[in-house]
């Protein structure tokens, strides 16, 4: 379905479609047609907004949103909203060493920013557009294949602005940089962007934390992109916490060099409805590459993480864990692929995905993919979902400890195999505590 | 310490009677010895005392230390001072040994009106204890279990007897897996837990343990049944014999 003004100006206001909406409210903000001079940024937007209406919001048809109807969560949120709420939050990662920024529907706060070493820059994807245009347009949108991911293309048709950090050549970033991620949009739909780009052999490590922000509806769909240049390293952190009425769309495409090193920890201990998009391309030889995650979907969330390691080079590297614990009425959805191109000889690719499902109601779906089309390689797969272990739990109990402290033991030695992955030490308590009190509710 | 008295058990997704009027008394710091064939009902007895799910006690009843034990659930018996030693330890990923003996013993005590111990006290106390066994003690920080060879999951059973301290320790097959030097370990272990107010039922398929671990009474079980009850000569006569014998004289079917 092509979508054009002419088509949307057409069709009365109640009959139009969801996408025709957005690409009314995309003209009406930025105009669909160029005119005059341009430049890259507002040229690509109008790719995404044309890509996104090419592809459509997900339905229940679309094989990769089959368990995960994201527009049902989206309807209430579709407006672009005015309304602000004014919160604070009670965020508790303050105390972690690091370079701090905050952020609201991720536009930078703080302009009495930290003191970074040299080689190290944070500001706003606005302030590189104006100082260095042709070095954002190397980068921006790059990672991203728009006609796969409507959300993403969606986040870069309407992101006004943006995170954007960059390391410089064989810089080695001390401390993490901290990002504390607040929205104030209530009943709306905020489209944060970042950008983050470490260059030939340096390293950065990044912790993200989206923290439970007070009741009302949000929906946020960010696109992050990540370029991580040769020999580089980069560790990245992301706890979401939000409450049982926010959405999240988290778009992330991670786009490596050679020998290049990333890893992500990606953690979900709240949200009503979580898609996590996680995208990575080793596009040259060597890489590295680590997925882990872990999610606690309770209540009636619904929570799915979604993974594609694209291997298009040689002797690359990739480890995926993933585990769920799913109870009440929720929902857990891991859907990962890993593709192996024919080029891609002496690809060494691992997945496994483990989940523990607690109630009759609480569902879980799994579905691991390997499409392998090189011949010299090593991949495997394993996707478990059960109940709690049986003969451990009587195990614990024959030796005097009361059922609800042996479950507790049982379900944090699960979920610890994946915390114990995170690098940072003060990141891993917190996660150690938070998991502790989270189950034992 | 421990009165079994025409004890009937079925599997309860099977309704397959394994246990058929079982009687067994045990008084307190004696050592009985179940003796019998596979299948003849042993574990079964191993796990209804300890209060494993799956089995249904259509007759019968069993007290222990004047408590109804089948009233109670698997954690509250492991903390009146009923322990277990599991045929197959089960391997806890992620659950180390310090944290998941600190809960039990902290349960244990806590239920049997005693302070907690400093952590300090309880770690002299793990080293003391798994030095019975001769267990290394760094394996505190390992899981529960986990990379354990065969011996070092049967010597971690009789280390967590010791830690517990119960009133009556069940050892189930706990030769089972275990060649001459790793047997003589644990047998050690076991006679130096021994006191005059803790009792063992120690259930084997094999004399040998019984060399190490002398019984004061030994039974044979056939068909979920004590058909015959004997001093220690008892279980060299059934290493010397088998168990047919035993059927003739009893009268009992040949299964």
């Amino acid at each position: 379905m092509t979508m054009t003004t002419d088509s949307v100006q057409s069709v009365p206001e109640e009959q139009k479609t969801d996408e025709a909406l957005m690409v009314q409210e995309f003209d009406a903000r930025y105009g669909l047609m160029p005119s005059g001079e341009e430049d890259f940024w507002t040229a690509s937007r109008r790719t995404a907004i044309k890509a996104f209406a090419e592809v459509g919001f997900p339905s229940r048809r679309t094989e990769a949103y089959k368990y995960t109807p994201v527009t049902k969560w989206l309807k209430n949120n579709l407006a672009s909203s005015t309304e602000k709420s004014a919160t604070s939050l009670a965020d508790t990662f303050n105390d972690i060493d690091g370079y701090h920024y905050r952020t609201t529907d991720g536009q930078l706060l703080d302009r009495d920013a930290p003191k970074l070493p040299e080689g190290l820059s944070i500001g706003t994807l606005q302030e590189m557009r104006s100082s260095d245009s042709s070095f954002l347009e190397t980068y921006l949108s790059r990672a991203i294949v728009l006609e796969r991911d409507p959300f993403a293309a969606l986040a870069s048709a309407f992101a006004d602005d943006g995170i954007f950090i960059r390391v410089e050549k064989g810089i080695h970033v001390d401390q993490p940089v901290v990002i504390h991620h607040n929205t104030l949009t209530v009943g709306g739909l905020a489209q944060p962007r970042m950008l983050i780009i470490v260059e030939e052999d340096a390293s950065l490590n990044v912790v993200e934390h989206f923290p439970e922000v007070p009741a009302g509806s949000s929906f946020e769909n960010r696109v992050a992109e990540v370029f991580i240049g040769e020999k580089a390293k980069m560790d990245h952190v992301l706890v979401f916490e939000r409450n049982e009425h926010s959405s999240f769309v988290n778009g992330l495409f991670v786009h490596q060099g050679a020998e290049s090193n990333f890893k992500t920890d990606t953690i979900t201990l709240g949200g009503g409805l979580v898609r996590n998009n996680l995208n990575f391309l080793p596009d040259a030889e060597e890489c590295e590459t680590h997925l882990n995650g872990l999610y606690v979907a309770r209540g009636s969330a619904h929570i799915d993480n979604h993974t594609l390691v694209d291997h298009a080079k040689p002797n690359c590297f990739s480890n995926e864990l993933f585990k769920g614990i799913v109870t009440d009425s929720a929902t857990g959805v891991f859907n990962g692929k890993v593709l192996v191109r024919q080029d891609a000889q002496k690809t060494n690719a691992y997945q496994s995905s483990k989940s523990i499902v607690l109630d009759r109601s609480a569902q879980i779906y799994a579905k691991p993919e390997l499409e392998i089309y090189a011949d010299d390689v090593k991949c495997s797969h394993g996707a478990t979902t059960g109940e709690l272990d049986e003969e451990a739990l009587f195990y614990l109990r024959s030796r005097g400890i009361p059922e609800k402290a042996a479950r507790l033991m049982l379900l944090e030695a699960f979920a610890r195999d994946v915390v114990d992955l995170v690098d940072n030490e003060a990141v891993k308590q917190y996660l150690y505590e938070r998991l502790h009190h989270l189950l034992s509710s | 310490m421990l009165e079994i008295k025409n004890l009937h058990v079925s599997i309860e997704e099977e309704q397959k009677e394994i246990l058929r009027g079982l009687d067994l008394k045990v008084g307190p710091g004696e050592v009985h010895a179940i003796m019998g064939p596979n299948g003849s009902g042993k574990s079964t007895l191993a796990s209804v005392l300890a209060g494993r799910d799956g089995y249904e006690v259509t007759e019968g009843s069993i007290s222990f230390d004047g408590d109804d034990l089948l009233e109670l659930e698997a954690d509250e018996r492991a903390r009146e001072g009923l322990f277990l030693a599991f045929q197959y330890p089960v391997e806890l990923p992620g659950v180390s040994m310090s944290n998941f003996l600190k809960q039990a013993v902290s349960s244990v005590r806590e239920h049997r009106g005693l302070d907690a111990l400093s952590a300090g006290d309880f770690l002299k106390l793990m080293k003391e204890k798994a030095a019975l066994v001769h267990l290394d003690p760094a394996l505190k920080a390992r899981a529960v279990n986990e990379g354990f060879s065969g011996g070092e999951k049967k010597r971690n059973e009789i280390f967590q007897l010791a830690m517990l301290d119960p009133k009556l320790a069940i050892l189930d097959e706990t030769d089972s897996g275990l060649d001459i030097d790793a047997l003589r370990i644990v047998a050690d272990g076991v006679n130096t837990l021994r006191s005059s107010d803790r009792s063992f039922v120690v259930i084997t398929h094999y004399q040998r343990l019984l060399d190490y671990i002398v019984p004061d009474v030994v039974h044979v079980l056939v068909d979920g049944k004590i058909v015959l009850s004997g001093d220690k000569s008892l279980a060299l006569k059934l290493e010397e014999h088998g168990y047919d014998w035993i059927r003739d004289e009893s009268a009992l079917p040949a299964s």
